[in-house]
């Protein structure tokens, strides 16, 4: 049974600005769902779409980017497509247990871990969550300032445009102008897509990739890192807890769970257009065989003029600073919400400052301090990006063994309780996950086992 | 029933119609607060609740390791 069937505010009925907000968005959605024609189904879903594809175009950020870059110039087309293609259906997984958790429980990630299983596992996922996230938004700052820096934007000038258009975005108070400003920025992502056609691709050898999954990489430390660093870019902890405060924030119920649902795949499906994109567009420095090993966003972009034109090079400077400003939203709101869960304050983005001074406090703070510790020179930028996406994995199953617990709760979930397929393949994301988790363990300790490796 | 903005601006009875007709009990910023019953974990869920957690703390020292040998 539900637990929240029951519940009732007894006295007085307290009603906020926020709730009026959200009622307002509800109304909209409860006028199109009684109509019940083609048109209005596509209103529902334009009304109902959201944090999927936020979420996951938000997950393409600078070091997602880069690591696509990356494999892109490392190993050009073959493997890493379908394999790519496979990140993005494992997201779909993950992701769609926080929408139907959102939406049954109306409560965000962290707090659900926190009233479930009490504050020691919850302090747990805070941590993994705090370190993850503050990390990450490190390297959406990089992003930023490497993107810019290709115009010649200086680094100070570059973070604090990022910061202004962070509090702009912000500044509306209600959730859905958010959504809609911050979705008009993501499409920027597709970006990549251009960049890739300008490539003038090989189509045949990628449709083989997708039909062989060949050619294979060399099964050595670095390809361990590229694939850590391409799951990474596609399945992390800061996801979960955004997608299911998002899903409660924007107001969805148990009857927008197949809306969610699509959504995500959606976001999955745009995310996955803008990767393999970016993977095609810079497979140009396989062919030529540039070394990119210690490139950064901007040097990439560099390195494409030539090849590319200038048209082209800018376009993907100006999807690195996209990736990066959608990802430096996303993510600290993400920290946002789980800090205002935890701490008992009101967290949305229907809050009017007054209200929500701690909730938008955290967004803002943890966005200068990333961005002032980008502004320190000597800092091995190349290093952070590599690294926060292979942590990202590393802690994806623990966060993941909440999630499942949560989503087969009975009593939380009711009707949307996980079904038994839902759980097989989560289950079989978990194993990969630390599957590849250990095979990179095991390149660095013993990097003689995988060195003498055939290609 | 009686119904006052938290602000202390007082609500329009429009707003507050919108919101009763709107929103489900559970979607108020109220009914939020109310706490979640604990759920205790079973000691299988509690072996793979530590096992990920020694996982974690283990790679991550690795990941270190491979950081520091990079740099130097």
């Amino acid at each position: 049974m539900n637990l929240f069937a029951n519940l009732k505010t007894r006295g007085t009925l307290v009603i906020t600005h926020e709730d009026i907000d959200r009622a307002h968005d509800r109304a909209r959605v409860l006028a199109a769902r009684s109509r019940g024609n083609w048109f209005s189904r596509f209103r529902l879903l334009w009304l109902l779409i959201g944090p999927g594809i936020l979420v996951m175009l938000g997950e393409n950020d600078g070091p997602s980017m880069l690591a696509y870059a990356a494999t892109g110039a490392k190993f050009g087309i073959g493997f890493f497509l379908p394999f790519i293609v496979l990140t993005f259906v494992m997201a779909i997984v993950v992701q769609e247990m926080t929408v139907r958790l959102g939406a049954a429980t109306q409560r965000g990630h962290a707090e659900l871990i926190f009233e479930r299983f009490g504050p020691f596992w919850g302090w747990f996922s805070m941590i993994d969550l705090g370190i993850g996230n503050f990390l990450t938004l490190i390297t959406e700052f990089i992003a930023i300032r490497a993107g810019l820096g290709f115009f010649g934007v200086p680094p100070w000038a570059a973070v604090l445009a990022a910061l202004a258009l962070l509090y702009t975005a912000l500044m509306t108070h209600r959730y859905w102008t958010w959504e809609r400003i911050t979705l008009a920025i993501a499409a920027f992502n597709l970006v990549f897509i251009p960049v890739a056609l300008l490539t003038h691709p090989d189509w045949h050898s990628v449709g083989h990739a997708f039909a062989s999954w060949q050619p294979l990489p060399r099964m050595d430390q670095d390809t361990l890192l590229i694939v850590l660093a391409d799951i990474g870019a596609t399945v992390t902890p800061w996801m979960l807890f955004f997608q299911q405060s998002a899903t409660v924030d924007k107001g969805m119920t148990r009857r927008d769970v197949s809306f969610g649902r699509v959504d995500t795949a959606l976001g999955a499906a745009l995310a996955a257009a803008a990767a393999l994109a970016t993977v095609i567009a810079t497979t140009p420095l396989f062919t030529h065989h540039m070394s990119a090993e210690h490139f950064q966003a901007a040097e990439f972009a560099q390195a494409l003029r030539p090849l590319i034109g200038n048209i082209g090079a800018s376009l993907f400077a100006l999807g690195m600073v996209e990736a990066g400003m959608v990802a430096c939203v996303t993510i600290s709101l993400s920290s946002a919400y789980a800090f205002g869960e935890v701490a008992a304050r009101p967290h949305s983005l229907n809050l009017p400052v007054r209200q929500g001074k701690a909730f938008y406090s955290v967004v803002f703070l943890l966005a200068v301090l990333a961005a002032l510790i980008v502004l320190i020179p000597g800092l091995p930028l190349v290093y952070v990006v590599l690294v926060v996406n292979v942590i990202a994995v590393l802690a994806m199953p623990p966060a993941l063994a909440f999630l499942f617990l949560l989503a087969n709760d009975r009593e939380l979930m009711g009707d949307v309780v996980s079904p038994t397929w839902a759980n097989v393949l989560a289950a079989a994301v978990v194993l990969f996950l630390i599957a590849a988790g250990v095979m990179f363990g095991i390149s660095v300790i013993a990097p003689h086992l995988f060195a003498a490796a055939p290609r | 029933m009686n119904a006052e903005e938290k602000r202390g601006a007082p609500l329009h009875p429009s707003d507050e119609e919108l919101v009763l007709s709107s929103l489900e009990p559970d979607q108020l910023a109220e009914a939020k607060k109310q706490r979640i019953p604990r759920r205790s974990l079973r000691k299988s869920e509690l072996l793979v609740l530590w096992f990920l957690r020694v996982y974690l703390l283990f790679m991550i020292v690795v990941v270190v390791y491979q950081a520091w040998s990079g740099t130097h």
